[in-house]
């Protein structure tokens, strides 16, 4: 009897114990496979259309192209509004960015290092829009599986960020993030992110980020269209000289 | 008339199942009735400039500015630092929070020749700690405008914590979380709360504990006095029965029409209960006088008698509070005034129904208070009455002298009189909203808030070099220390482009520009979203009127020479408010006097038929109200938003005295014919009704003195003065007069 008893409450820490470390993996596994969803291409060049909404709906739409090389090389070229056509930002590594502002004809280096601020009148911050990958960044959780999706809780590796944790939804089959759920320090959720994704050649790729920030209750809608994969863009591309043109 | 009399009589229970039903209806009500402790909620939306400040603190969220102050020898210390974090966390992650800006968070743009760095003044999850490195931050704060005076006070002994509140949502409720968590902190430096939301809160709790301790207390009082004055359990329970009603009913009335208690009707209560018991005293008197056998004759006989009088008297009380309606700048006070008025009748309908039926129906006729009222007539009539009689009977002439010094000393007075419109006076010197404000005046160039509204195109040169010289002149003024707008940060973005710190003069750069402001936390309280309105906001440091005067004139001066068709300027901000309310307290004294005067005039001599009587009864009281406004002048208590009410009230309690006198002087004459006998008569008898009204009013308004709430501390001692004053004067100068205008017709008749 006892050590039947012994076998069983054994047993069950084992298998607890396995669920438990099973778990974790297969929350760093998730994780990380979205990220090679995310991040695997080697360049991407495409339209980027910006919707801002205000709280009584009303939108403004600014129109930029995009270029991205690997994860950390970024040119954003503003196409419209007029009055904005031509300001240029490109993104370099170690949170280097320059600025180009044609009506001066002259760019600026900026250095920033409150990355909580909102980039450009939008609602991600420099922080979201920062293409490091997830899983260096978040130490993740397994919370549930729900429906088509896995529910992972991220808690930040650095505790300069300005999230308390991310709640982030997976897609089972695809490995695309659908929903991301941020909170601040003092547990509300602030900002929320939906997803989707379309499959394009052999990458899947954001056709549509909307981004809520809950306080301001303020929209923004970034729409990819013409998008194109691996056409060989060089370093060449991501250059001061560059971004005047 | 007998047939009103006996109607009470016959429909007494009706009359009393709706009274008790009203009751329950009215009390139902008053649970719900709100205290709204926004006074900028009470400016009148007819005033452009009360208009467009109510516009502008809402749409650009500056009425919705809090402030915290942490004051101790040295901010620039490793703990204190740490303290402003912790402070600027708890309130970051309260809900109904917008913004937090601090020491801590606060983001700093700097420009070199490569270009841009922006990031946070202090790192806030890497405080300093080294002495050299608190060192060069304070070198830093001190060097930069933007920082020295505005968010460290030029002597560096205190920091500013500034927040703004959703605009949805209950800010009473977050301010005052926000308090309570800051306070459960418990941190060594001293802490103060200032800015509108958490004056809105202490205001609320002032209002609270007013109505709490000082209603129960005048209860109290003016029961113990007519338990001293009439003797008699029916005597105390039906007058204060009777206000006690008035004071509901008026209460529900007021939740029913949707107004709210505010820093001046939540004295409603006291006033009620003080004016109200009144009217109910002269009906009990007058019942205990007749001394028919019939109870129920007695009854109908003494409401006949009482009738005219007691209506008058609550009519002319009831003109004395609305006159307001017609003077007052604050809406707050129109709506003290209305609703003072609907208390008044109420009273007055109540004492004439209600206390007749209740006496007949539940049959409290008096028991033994003929005898106790001689009694008691003897003291008064013996100590002070009859020698009052005597003397007045002696010396007319000598009365109307001492009178006549006493008025001209008072006009001399009056002369002086000061005016108060500074909120943070509201407050006695040692409440915390006060001390905090006397800090933020002091430390942070006050927190008065002035705006400068700005309508055009915000992206054209033009509108923003008109910023920009109108926040030179403005920095001109010594009461004005910093000065923000959306200007500025062009400048601030131009100088980094590498293109000098100035408005470009092309608009394309212009929108450039732009494009590095737009979604930072400050924009939404500089421009508007279509860009067609922006501010200048700023802080007024002297509360003098003088200074505000002499700026809101200079300033207006300095737009109507510089607005064009582009661009159309305007001021606001609590200086111009203040400005306003401050010569409409004067304008609002003397019209809302005039009304009432000439209103009561035209009231008592319709009534009595007699237009030589309506002017006798005004002499008075007018007289009151002079040497009122001349105690203020003398003792510099100033014209404000409570001590300007005084003058009408005391007019409309005041006058209810001559009343008295004049039509029972008529009452007597009529019956013996013998003008100076009724003169004798009507102040022994009347006198006794006017002294012990007067004990009781003065007790009742005299406990406003233990009100949190300065105002109305001097709103009650002011009142107690006029309530001496009018009984006196009633007492001695109008008999006077009367004396000596009969004797004139005397001496006419006797020579045709």
């Amino acid at each position: 009897m006892k050590s039947r008893f012994q076998t069983v409450v054994l047993t069950a820490i084992i298998v607890a114990g396995s669920i438990f470390s099973a778990n974790a993996q297969d929350a760093s596994a998730i994780l990380k496979k979205m990220d090679d969803v995310m991040y695997s291409p080697k360049d991407m060049t495409g339209n980027n259309k910006i919707i801002l909404i205000d709280k009584n709906g009303k939108e403004e739409i600014r129109e930029a192209t995009i270029q991205q090389k690997g994860n950390d090389k970024r040119m954003f070229r503003f196409t419209s509004p007029a009055s904005q056509a031509g300001i240029s930002v490109l993104s370099l590594p170690n949170d280097v960015m320059y600025l180009y502002l044609p009506a001066f004809g002259k760019e600026r280096r900026i250095a920033t290092s409150a990355k909580n601020q909102n980039f450009a009148g939008t609602d991600f911050s420099y922080d979201d829009m920062e293409s490091v990958l997830f899983s260096v960044k978040y130490t993740p959780k397994f919370v549930k599986t729900e429906g088509n999706v896995y529910v992972l809780e991220l808690t930040p590796v650095s505790e300069k960020s300005d999230y308390s944790k991310v709640m982030v939804q997976i897609n089972k089959t695809d490995s695309y993030p659908e929903l991301m759920e941020y909170y601040d320090k003092g547990n509300t959720k602030v900002k929320e992110a939906r997803y989707t994704f379309k499959k394009i050649g052999n990458y899947w790729n954001a056709a549509e980020i909307e981004m809520t920030d809950l306080k301001k209750n303020h929209k923004t809608k970034m729409q990819m269209s013409d998008v194109k994969y691996d056409t060989g863009l060089t370093d060449d591309d991501f250059t001061v000289r560059k971004l005047k043109q | 008339m007998n047939r009103f009399a006996d109607g009470i009589v016959k429909f007494k229970w009706l009359i009393i199942i709706a009274v008790v039903g009203l009751t329950v209806f009215f009390s139902y009500q008053a649970k719900d009735l709100h205290i709204n402790a926004d006074i900028i909620s009470s400016l009148p939306d007819d005033d452009p400039v009360a208009r467009l400040y109510k516009e502008i603190g809402t749409q650009f969220g500056g009425n919705d500015m809090g402030m915290i102050v942490l004051e101790t020898n040295d901010v620039f210390k490793a703990e204190v630092i740490q303290h402003i974090k912790q402070i600027t966390d708890s309130i970051k992650y309260t809900s109904g929070v917008s913004t937090v800006t601090s020491l801590t968070n606060i983001l700093d743009i700097k420009s070199s020749e490569w270009g841009i760095e922006i990031g946070k003044l202090v790192d806030e999850y890497d405080l300093p700690v080294e002495q050299s490195q608190l060192d060069s931050l304070k070198n830093y704060v001190f060097s930069k405008e933007m920082y020295r005076g505005a968010i460290v006070s030029e002597d560096g002994t205190a920091t500013a914590i500034m927040f703004t509140l959703l605009p949805e949502g209950d800010k009473q409720a977050v301010a005052k979380e926000i308090k309570d968590k800051i306070e459960a902190l418990d941190l060594p430096e001293t802490t103060y709360f200032g800015g509108l939301p958490m004056m809105m809160n202490d205001i609320n709790d002032l209002i609270v504990s007013d109505i709490v301790w000082l209603v129960p207390i005048v209860f109290l009082v003016i029961a113990i006095i007519l338990l001293l004055s009439f003797k008699s359990f029916r005597g105390v329970l039906l007058p204060l029965l009777i206000a006690g009603l008035a004071v509901i009913w008026t209460m529900g009335l007021m939740a029913v029409t949707g107004y709210e208690l505010t820093i001046i009707s939540n004295i409603i209560p006291v006033v009620l209960l003080a004016v109200g018991s009144a009217y109910t005293i002269h009906v009990l008197n007058s019942i205990n006088h007749n001394k028919l056998a019939d109870r129920k004759q007695a009854l109908v006989q003494a409401l006949r008698y009482i009738l005219i009088p007691v209506i008058l008297a609550a009519v002319t009380t009831a003109i004395g509070f609305v006159s307001f309606v017609f003077g007052a700048y604050l809406t707050m006070i129109k709506d003290f005034g209305i609703f003072t008025a609907v208390g008044t009748l109420i009273a007055l309908i109540l004492s004439l129904f209600f206390v007749p039926a209740l006496i007949s129906g539940l049959s409290m006729y008096g028991k033994k208070t003929a005898i106790e009222s001689e009694e008691k007539q003897t003291i008064l009539t013996h100590k002070i009455l009859l020698p009052l009689v005597k003397f007045l009977f002696k010396h007319p002439k000598y009365t109307l002298t001492g009178w006549g010094v006493l008025l001209m000393l008072c006009i001399g007075g009056l002369m002086l009189i000061k005016t108060s419109v500074n909120m943070a006076d509201y407050f006695k010197k040692d409440n915390p909203t006060r001390i905090a404000e006397d800090v933020m005046q002091k430390k942070f160039g006050g927190s008065l808030p002035v705006f400068v509204v700005f309508e055009g195109d915000m992206q054209s040169p033009e509108v923003l070099q008109k910023m920009i010289e109108t926040q030179r002149f403005m920095k001109e003024d010594p009461s004005i220390d910093v000065t923000q707008s959306v200007a500025d940060l062009i400048e601030q973005m131009n100088d980094v482009m590498g293109e000098g710190k100035r408005i470009p003069d092309d608009k394309a750069k212009i929108e450039q520009l732009w494009f590095l402001l737009d979604g930072q936390d400050v924009m939404p309280q500089l421009v508007n979203d279509d860009l067609t309105k922006g501010v200048i906001q700023s802080k007024f440091a002297s509360v003098d009127t003088k200074d505000i005067e002499a700026f809101t004139k200079k300033m207006n001066r300095f737009i109507e020479e510089n607005q064009n068709e582009y661009c159309q300027i305007e001021l606001t901000g609590m200086p111009s408010v203040y400005d306003k309310l401050n010569s409409s307290l004067l304008n609002s004294q003397r019209n809302s006097l005039l009304i009432a005067i000439a209103l009561v005039i035209l009231i008592v001599s319709a009534i009595l038929r007699s237009v030589s009587k309506g002017v006798f009864a005004a002499i008075p009281v007018v007289a009151t109200i002079i040497v009122l406004l001349g105690i203020m002048g003398i003792t510099g208590i100033p014209l404000d938003i409570a001590t300007v009410l005084v003058g009408s009230i005391a007019l409309g309690i005041g006058i209810d005295y001559s009343i008295h006198i004049i039509t029972g002087f008529n009452n007597h004459l009529l019956e013996n014919g013998d003008a100076e006998k009724a003169i004798e008569s009507v102040i022994l008898l009347s006198g006794k009704a006017i002294i012990i009204n007067v004990t009781s009013v003065l007790a009742g308004f005299l406990v406003l003195l233990f009100s949190q709430i300065v105002p109305l501390q001097n709103f009650g001692l002011l009142i107690g003065i006029s309530m001496i004053g009018s009984g006196f004067s009633a007492l001695s100068l109008l008999p006077a007069i009367l004396i000596l205008a009969n004797r004139k017709r005397k001496i006419v008749a006797n020579n045709h």
